[in-house]
């Protein structure tokens, strides 16, 4: 018993090690860009709103744990980040911790893609993932 | 000396408890609560419809929740605004969205409605100064 007590110790700090399991959301949760709409034409050099949109499912800030929540990230002609991992903070992936449900954006001309995905608080994909539909858009 | 040293600190500090009211939370000056849908003036047919929250120049957060510059929604049906110094009346002409909700299924009956938002803080208590959107009038047929 007492050899195994190390190994034992070993392990859960091995466990501690690997990547923390994702966040639980309800099935029914539905996340969805309000506007602009996919195949939107927007003009160059004037910022647009975004709207995020969420059902089934409340907002809060980063770093507040509530069950059924997280917080938007605007993911900008970008893939979807890896689940389980924490969403990469970057000019690709617009982090909304403060618990902002829209935004204000302005894009260069060109073809655009936009899609949300809800971060719990660590900023880590929720299981099942909240995700929107991946939307397209054009400046001109 | 002893006694009446000690007992005049506690009666000042009940005093002091009892005559305290809480300041209100501070809100960002250009924050702005508002309908995504429906419009004033929106004819809903059938009754059930879904309310999208709008919120700028501010964050959302569950009840109880305390980051600054956060609340969350309240929805006011056929009613006029509550004190804006006592938490929001919670019943059924003023729903609380206290899981950081954004948007509300809502069912009426027919006839003309007003609703208005108003955004509470972790207490249920408006901001200083309120964030309130304008009170809309729909018309269910």
């Amino acid at each position: 018993m007492r050899s195994l007590f190390p190994t034992a110790v070993a392990l859960a700090a091995l466990l501690a090690g690997a990547p923390a399991a994702s966040t639980d959301a309800p099935a029914n949760a539905y996340c969805y860009i309000g506007w602009p709409s996919d195949g939107a034409v927007l003009p160059a050099g004037k910022p647009f709103r975004v709207w995020f949109g969420l059902r089934n499912m409340g907002v809060a800030p980063k770093g507040v744990a509530v069950k059924n929540t997280g917080h938007h990230h605007l993911l900008v002609d970008a893939d979807l980040p890896p689940a389980g991992q924490e969403i990469p903070s970057d000019r690709n992936h617009l982090h909304f911790g403060a618990g902002e449900t829209e935004t204000m954006l302005e894009l260069p001309p060109g073809k655009h893609t936009l899609q949300l995905v809800m971060g719990d608080d660590k900023h880590i994909v929720h299981s099942p993932p909240v995700v929107s539909r991946k939307i397209t858009i054009t400046v001109k | 000396m002893r006694f009446p040293l000690v007992f005049s600190v506690l009666l000042a500090a009940s005093l002091h408890a009892g005559t305290t009211v809480a300041a209100p939370t501070p809100a960002p000056e250009n924050a702005q609560v508002y309908f995504i849908w429906p419009h004033d003036g929106t004819v809903i047919n059938g009754g059930k419809f879904w309310v999208r929250m709008g919120l700028r120049n501010m964050g959302v957060a569950p009840k109880g929740t305390d980051v600054k510059n956060t609340g969350h929604h309240h929805l006011l049906i056929d009613t006029d605004p509550p004190p804006m110094t006592e938490p929001i009346p919670n019943d059924r002409n003023h729903l609380h969205f206290g899981a950081g909700e954004t948007e509300a299924r809502v069912e009426l009956p027919p006839g003309t409605h007003t609703l208005q938002l108003l955004l509470g803080d972790k207490d249920h208590i408006p901001f200083d100064p309120p964030v309130m959107s304008k009170k809309i009038t729909v018309t269910v047929k």
